[in-house]
């Protein structure tokens, strides 16, 4: 897991020292064939499990719930988040004096 | 849109690969998918370290457009965690499937390798799910929550894939606001879901 984040790091420590040499959209090709090789090894992996392949529809449920969740949730958050922003807002501008501008 | 279509291939095409006993069986090892894991890493960060918008967008920035990615995050875990309530799951894996915000390719390779199979399926199809929602009910969640809630629920993609429709439904004024929320996101989901994996 570490050693995962660490590479990670040290892209990015290479991306800003040879930013000049590398190109940004054969990079962003490369990460986009990588994912689908590596989603293409977890289909395999649940097409070669009999119980997973079968615990699909169970699995899919729980997407399904857990987005509605987190949907839910980051919402909320934001709206809240939005009306405090207003209400701070207003209210300063309630303690101006009119003529103070 | 093309490009998750793609990704959702990959995955179907794994599936019957595997059922029909197609490809070679060092794939199925799990060195494989951990090689190819990190090379992805690198990669990923490799194209963080190339983006120069990163630094731009970072310098113009505001303290209250910040607060638009802080909302989501906390949001976000508020409702993974209560979800563990009612799923066969606990709190850590429901956190990091949520930690994916979206971007279901990295999160469910990252949650496969570190939790096994059943949880990055779980990932993959709430995060696409996730996507879906927001490109599909785009127009109502501006009308009835208003065009910050919006980018909130569009997780990582507000940078690309719902662009458009943030564009189209929230006006050109949030896109800004759109691409700095992304960016925030996606450069902090391979921590989240580390650590949620690690605990």
């Amino acid at each position: 897991m570490y050693i995962a984040l660490g590479l990670m790091f040290l892209g990015l420590l290479l991306g800003r020292i040879l930013y000049k040499f590398i190109d940004h959209a054969l990079i962003g090709r490369l990460v986009f064939s990588a994912i689908l090789f590596l989603l293409f090894l977890l289909g395999m992996q649940i097409g070669a499990n009999d119980q997973l392949f079968a615990d699909l529809p169970t699995l899919g449920g729980r997407a399904l719930l857990l987005m509605i969740f987190c949907v839910g949730g980051s919402l909320l958050a934001v709206c809240l988040l939005a009306r405090s922003l207003r209400d701070g807002r207003s209210k300063a501008t309630a303690r101006k004096p009119p003529d103070a501008r | 849109m093309r490009d998750s279509l793609i990704i959702l291939l990959a995955f179907v095409c794994g599936i019957f690969c595997a059922k029909f006993g197609w490809g070679p069986d060092f794939l199925k090892m799990p060195e494989a998918s951990l090689c190819a894991l990190w090379l992805l890493m690198l990669l990923v960060g490799l194209s963080v370290g190339l983006d120069r918008r990163l630094t731009s967008v970072l310098k113009t920035l505001r303290p209250t457009t910040l607060l638009l990615p802080l909302g989501t995050t906390l949001g976000t875990f508020a409702g993974a965690s209560l979800a563990a309530l009612l799923l066969a799951l606990s709190v850590a894996d429901c956190l990091a499937v949520g930690a994916g915000f979206g971007y279901y390719s990295l999160s469910s390779v990252f949650i496969t390798q570190y939790r096994g199979p059943e949880l990055g399926t779980v990932a993959l199809v709430a995060n696409i799910l996730r996507e879906l929602f927001t490109l599909l009910f785009a127009p109502l969640i501006v009308r009835f929550a208003g065009p910050a809630p919006l980018i909130s629920c569009g997780g990582c993609t507000t940078m690309d894939t719902t662009l458009p429709v943030i564009t189209r439904y929230a006006g050109a004024e949030w896109v800004l606001p759109a691409i700095v929320h992304a960016l925030i996101l996606d450069f902090s989901v391979p921590f989240w879901v580390t650590l949620f994996c690690a605990i």
